[in-house]
């Protein structure tokens, strides 16, 4: 009983409510305007909200995170920058099926999603946190380590470009993300004696560098075309369209939480994931993926709002964040007397049930503001080329400027973009870049701890690894995508099964 | 048609990172010259992650540098050598389809951006920045330019400096006054 009420805080209380909602209405447009990321968001949002009481403090930054996560699909499917990490895979078909004309659909669609997957997380998180947080337990940091590089190996995998070009520019990520001081030892690492090198190289610069000025500079070539007209008459998709999906977003639905829950892998391993997913199992896409299929923006955009759920498990039950949003409010857990971790969950269960009832609220109002509210938005894309690209460029330079308050990330942010610019043009992926700056200091802080723990003996590792059902998986996961991206795998498969057609 | 070539007339319009702009079978001008840089970029990488802590132990500091630098070095060298057996493409020149000068003239103006940001101040440096780009961009006259540009500049700052209170920097014009003036304007009012 005591939990119900718990549950129901926060719609017994008006301004509670009030709070999530204009949380999440916020978070919608933080999400969508690249260059402002919820993170940022977030951890702003603890020096406002530091004289607060928990609850209000904690129903606007759910509200912010959910919504967040949601408004980072919109920029994706107009604009083709992800408005954070993890609408990085709902760009892949959402800006094709607007580039057709079917933004409307689009959004629609990955609201409805998002909605559907925000719910079975949140569910998830209701009945398994326990759970969860027994498994997540046995984790040793190898198996943290085999985490990362399968994850950057997937993205590699998710490019319709060469698998090779997808490793170099993985590996290309891993490096500067290790650029600077190394936390555990102090040695300079790819600092070329230089000052400005020794803090390393913001990751918000690298992104928007990559997603916002490359794109921008390729505009370049198209401004003197008309600007893309969006009809965006039907918003609210079919009940068939919905229910047509509703298998796969189930299935996606579930790897959102599962990666979610996984401590440091958040929303956007799990939407890259379950977008990898659905290229496996469709059989007959709306349309070949990469090219505006709606099974390519239903999986990601279920995933990343299931994840959202998941990222609280580890959160709630262990003081892992689950991602950078839930380390930040772990930090703001922390400033207000609270000790988030296994003791908390006995403790204050209350606090845990609050959290979960501002999430489902926060879904509801996803909802809302996502079916309402799209044309005035829409209108950013109706712009014309001549005033939305230095626009854009804009907004880049002021969310580069204004992580760090530095005019050095400006510049690295251009150096990205320009990179990233010839990278576009000669075929070389971008998010394993992305992703291997997110996850380079998790795999390198891993694999010390785990060959620190064996001795520095290799031998121990791999009798280590396949001691470990859970590390043997992961392992043999890292193997399988590496063999079937090679020519190898075909050999193999069409001994094995004969001819298996043109595949 | 070879599914992953996307032509002449639009190609990479809006190229997601899903569909990377090269071309599958053919090498578009400089992407040879770009994939020599790439692999004399990992050596270079590759050897300063040697630098780190040589072969010292498992777990030194360069241990992962020095494994994924690696990883560049051999995938950088097979595009390398893959791209070098492709045929050019022979409809695309580097001046027109990969360099035009319009992006040189974009990456100087947000060069520049940086250079005065700090000196001249948000303000005037984004509102030169807008006005000269959207002048550039589009055929329309000084008027059109300087009306959008300042439209467009007034939103954003409401929204970043009011909003969001993101600080940039005020350099030659005094942001703190003015607000102060338009706070005392409206508090004497309702006094």
């Amino acid at each position: 009983m005591d939990m119900f009420l718990a549950f129901l805080t926060v719609i017994t209380q008006p301004q509670l409510l009030l709070l999530v909602g204009l949380g999440t209405f916020a978070g919608v447009y933080i999400g969508a305007i690249p260059g402002l990321s919820v993170t940022m968001a977030v951890s702003i949002l603890i020096s406002f909200t530091f004289s607060w009481e928990v609850y209000p403090a904690l129903a606007l930054m759910v509200g912010i995170y959910m919504g967040g996560v949601y408004g980072g699909s919109r920029t994706a499917i107009l604009l083709n920058i992800p408005g954070a990490p993890s609408a990085i895979a709902t760009a892949m078909d959402g800006y094709p099926m607007a580039q057709r004309g079917e933004a409307g659909t689009a959004i629609g669609v990955s609201t409805v999603m998002s909605f559907i997957g925000g719910f079975i997380g949140i569910g998830v998180l209701a009945l398994a946190a326990p759970f969860v947080s027994d498994f997540a337990l046995t984790f040793q940091p190898r198996d943290y380590m085999l985490l990362a590089i399968l994850g950057i190996l997937l993205v590699g995998s998710l490019s319709s470009g060469s698998l090779v070009k997808g490793i170099f520019a993985g590996a290309l990520g891993i490096a500067i993300g290790a650029v600077g001081r190394d936390p555990l030892t102090f040695t300079e690492r790819f600092t070329f004696d230089l000052q400005i090198m020794e803090g390393g190289i913001s990751f918000i610069a690298v992104m928007i560098g990559m997603f916002g000025v490359s794109e921008a500079l390729l505009q370049l070539h198209h401004v003197d075309k008309t600007a893309v007209k969006q009809k965006i008459s039907r918003i609210v998709p079919s009940l068939g369209t919905v229910k047509k999906h509703l298998p796969l977003s189930m299935q996606t639905s579930t790897i959102g939480v599962i990666i979610g829950a996984l401590p440091g892998t958040g929303g956007d391993i799990a939407a890259l994931m379950a977008y990898d997913h659905a290229k496996r199992v469709t059989k007959n896409p709306s349309r070949p993926f990469g090219d505006g299929a709606i099974e390519g923006l239903v999986a990601p955009e279920t995933a990343n709002n299931a994840a959202v759920g998941g990222a609280f498990i580890p959160m709630m039950t262990l003081g892992i964040p689950g991602d950078a949003v839930t380390a930040i409010m772990i930090g703001a857990l922390f400033i207000h007397g609270l000790n988030p971790g296994p003791m908390l969950m006995v403790d204050n269960p209350n606090m845990f049930w609050f959290i979960v009832g501002a999430l489902v609220m926060a879904n509801f109002f996803i909802l809302l503001f996502g079916l309402t509210g799209i044309k005035i938005f829409t209108k950013i894309v109706e712009m014309p080329r001549s005033v939305l690209i230095p626009l854009i460029l804009l907004l880049s330079i002021v969310g580069a400027f204004a992580v760090n308050n530095s005019v050095t990330d400006v510049y690295w942010m251009l150096g990205f973009g320009v990179f990233g610019y010839f990278m576009r043009h000669y075929g070389y992926p971008l998010g394993p870049v992305i992703l291997g700056v997110i996850l380079s200091r998790l795999l390198d802080d891993n694999w010390r701890r785990a060959i620190i723990s064996e001795r520095e003996d290799l031998g121990r590792f791999f009798s280590g690894i396949f001691s470990s059902p859970l590390s043997t998986v992961l392992l043999l996961a890292v193997i399988f995508i590496f063999v079937s991206q090679t020519p190898l795998w075909r050999i193999a498969k069409t001994r094995l099964f004969g001819r298996t057609g043109s595949n | 048609m070879d599914p992953d070539y996307r032509g002449d007339a639009d190609h990479h319009d809006g190229t997601s990172d899903a569909t990377p702009g090269g071309y599958t079978k053919e090498r578009r001008p400089g992407e040879l010259g770009f994939a020599v840089i790439m692999a004399l970029a990992s050596l270079y990488l590759l050897w300063s992650a040697y630098g780190i802590s040589g072969f010292d132990a498992l777990s030194a500091p360069g241990a992962v540098p020095m494994a994924t630098t690696a990883a560049m070095v051999i995938s950088a060298l097979v595009i390398l050598v893959k791209t070098a057996r492709r045929p050019k493409v022979t409809t695309e020149t580097l001046s027109r389809d990969i360099l035009p000068v319009k992006v040189i003239v974009f990456v100087v103006f947000l060069a520049a951006f940086g250079a005065l940001l700090i000196p001249l101040g948000f303000l005037p440096t984004a509102a030169l920045f807008l006005i000269a780009s959207v002048k550039l961009l589009s055929d329309r006259g000084w008027g059109f330019a300087i009306g959008v540009s300042l439209f467009t500049l007034l939103i954003i700052w409401i929204v970043f400096r009011i909003v969001f209170t993101v600080l940039m920097p005020a350099g030659i014009v005094p942001e703190a006054e003015i607000l102060q003036f338009f706070r005392n304007l409206t508090s004497g009012g309702a006094a």
